[in-house]
């Protein structure tokens, strides 16, 4: 493995991980929402877009929709499918606080990630949809890797952008406001029931665009693509490099993913070896992130510049 | 009929093995005042230590039991002091994010000690008993008698041992326990070996009664969480009867739908009970 691969490889995935380190940004730091389902707007994402533009089913397929749409209603269709998803699940749950949001949202996406697994009509079972339609990015002349890179890097930017602007806009200071003291919120009339829902459902977009996006880079979507795991290591990324500020969770993802493919592109001689460094990078992993918790390092640091 | 029946019975046994891995994680929640996620991970600590004993050492099963649990409570006592303590003032959210980082950890120790594969402990395979058409087999009804045993010890030592009163009383005001005089800290430590004790015997239970893989410990959090959210933050009475409709939901539900579902029944109690029941079955309110 390049250096060349190894950053490419880093930029694309972590780029697109950011995305969902953003969406959560603005759930948890900002809407003190803890959502510990995000896979599930993920894989409702990259299920919309496979649906949308594969094939109508053939031979041995087991699903039943296939509209062979172009790419880009396949995409559109992410958005909206992470959407209506978080309207479902975020409208009953909402006024769980804390915890109890962390394990509504938990419960949704062990359930729809349960269907996905055993209802062979969506997406063929446990096999998932295989080569995935895409756009190509050698008609534009541009190397394929690159091209999927640059993608990824375009949405994290809309999103950051669109997101830094949202909360600078009024809506975003009636956000702060019901995350800082509700009871003041409410008393100038701001619906705090409301705002959160509508936090959570605009967050849940970007989302399932991401989820379309990892459809395309791997042409395949599978329920064993989108398991807890996805949510644990979004939600390390996004405290690995401070949760309050938009660069600290593209740094978060950009940083956890580069470990990642370093610890996955080195030249292991037996299985042994590599199993042995994926749960070294594990371990690793899990002890940076306590550490973090509890040092609050960047907290520190941001106290110390201002000051 | 019978097949209703034999389901039931299943679902009993499963769900008394629930308890047993509930229980702790519920007594932690109760004293310690949040969700761990790692919980779950230290039933794969238990089973794998007893099978590294009884399959590589060719110790016998009891001794390694015994040693599984024992060390499987002291990684627990461990990690509290370590990890949780320092932080506990940081709030619920913090120390449940925590977790899924000690969750890690855990995780990818038993991975790279143990490696992949299918497991099984080095017993003799279970007999199966018939009454009345209904088949059980004895390793089953180990599980049964062993969740009724660490039930029935832990409510007594809760209700008439002054260390279960103190625990009693942190999880039920932990400012006024300590201002009456409780040792707050040799009561944090006592639940953490007790809770992660019982985590240790639901883990040789689970290696008893199932095959081992290394995945087996975090497959359990999902019906854990189940019946601790049925259960609510109420009494140990809450937990047993939360387990045991778990148990019985998920195995009868295959009498009607596919056996893939049977976690997706467990959920969709946990949501309708979050969405109408927040409290859970005991009633109180959470703090």
């Amino acid at each position: 493995m390049t250096i060349y691969s190894l950053i490419l490889a880093t930029l694309t995935f972590g780029a697109m991980f950011s995305v969902l380190t953003l969406s959560l940004n603005l759930q948890y730091a900002r809407g003190g929402m803890i959502n510990f389902g995000t896979v599930a707007y993920f894989a409702a994402g990259a299920y919309a877009y496979a649906i949308f533009t594969q094939e109508p089913p053939s031979g041995l397929d087991q699903y039943l929709f296939g509209f062979d749409m172009p790419w880009y209603v396949g995409f559109l269709a992410a958005g909206v499918a992470s959407l209506l998803f978080a309207l479902l699940t975020g409208w009953p749950t909402l006024r769980l606080r804390g915890e109890y949001l962390a394990l509504t949202t938990f419960a949704f996406a062990e359930v729809f990630h349960s269907v996905l697994l055993n209802e062979r009509r969506i997406g063929n079972g446990s096999v998932g949809l295989s080569n995935v339609e895409r756009p190509d990015p050698t008609t534009l002349g541009i190397d394929d890797t690159l091209g999927y890179a640059f993608a990824a890097m375009a949405l994290m930017l809309v999103t950051a952008f669109v997101f830094n602007r949202l909360l600078k806009s009024p809506f975003g200071r009636a956000i702060d406001a019901v995350h800082d003291d509700e009871m003041a919120a409410q008393a100038v009339g701001k619906d705090d029931a409301r705002i959160r829902l509508q936090v959570f459902i605009i967050s849940a977009i970007p989302i399932g665009f991401a989820g379309a996006l990892y459809a395309m880079i791997t042409t395949l979507v599978a329920p064993s693509m989108f398991t807890a795991q996805v949510t644990f290591f979004v939600w390390i990324a996004l405290v690995l490099a401070g949760e309050k500020t938009i660069i600290g969770a593209i740094l978060g993802a950009m940083a956890l993913v580069l470990f990642q493919e370093v610890v996955k592109g080195f030249p292991f001689e037996t299985v042994r070896a590599a199993q042995l460094a994926s749960s070294g990078e594990e371990i690793v992993t899990g002890i940076l992130f306590i550490l973090v918790l509890r040092l609050r390092p960047w907290e520190k640091l941001a106290k110390r510049g201002s000051a | 009929m019978t097949v209703f029946f034999q389901l039931m019975l299943t679902g009993l046994v499963t769900g008394s093995f629930l308890i047993l891995a509930t229980i702790g994680f519920s007594l932690t929640r109760r004293v310690e005042g949040f969700l761990n996620i790692a919980h779950p991970e230290l039933l794969g600590v238990s089973a794998f230590t007893t099978w590294g004993l009884n399959v590589m050492l060719g110790w016998h099963i009891i001794p390694s039991a015994v040693v599984g649990i024992v060390f499987t409570a002291f990684v627990g006592l461990i990690i509290g002091r370590v990890v949780y303590d320092p932080i506990r003032t940081l709030g619920p959210a913090i120390l449940l994010i925590t977790s899924v980082g000690v969750h890690y950890v855990l995780g990818g120790s038993v991975d790279a000690l143990v490696g992949t594969g299918i497991r099984s402990l080095d017993i003799p395979l279970a007999e199966s008993y018939r009454f009345w058409g209904l088949r059980i087999t004895n390793y089953q009804m180990l599980v049964v008698a062993f969740a009724a045993l660490a039930t029935i010890s832990l409510a007594l030592f809760l209700n008439k041992t002054p260390m279960g009163l103190a625990i009693r009383a942190m999880s039920a005001n932990p400012e006024l326990a300590a201002s009456r005089g409780i040792d707050v800290k040799s009561t944090s430590r006592i639940t953490w070996l007790i809770s992660s004790g019982l985590a240790g015997l639901a883990g040789v239970m689970l290696a008893v009664v199932a095959t081992l893989s290394t995945d087996i410990a975090f497959n359990q959090i999902l019906q854990i969480l189940a019946v601790a959210i049925l259960a609510g933050l109420g009494s140990l009475y809450a937990v047993v009867a939360a387990g045991l409709i778990i148990g019985v939901a998920m195995d009868v539900s295959v009498f009607w739908i596919p056996a893939g579902y049977r976690p997706l029944v467990a959920f969709s109690v946990v949501i309708l009970v979050l969405m109408f029941r927040p409290e859970g079955l005991a009633g109180k309110k959470s703090r």
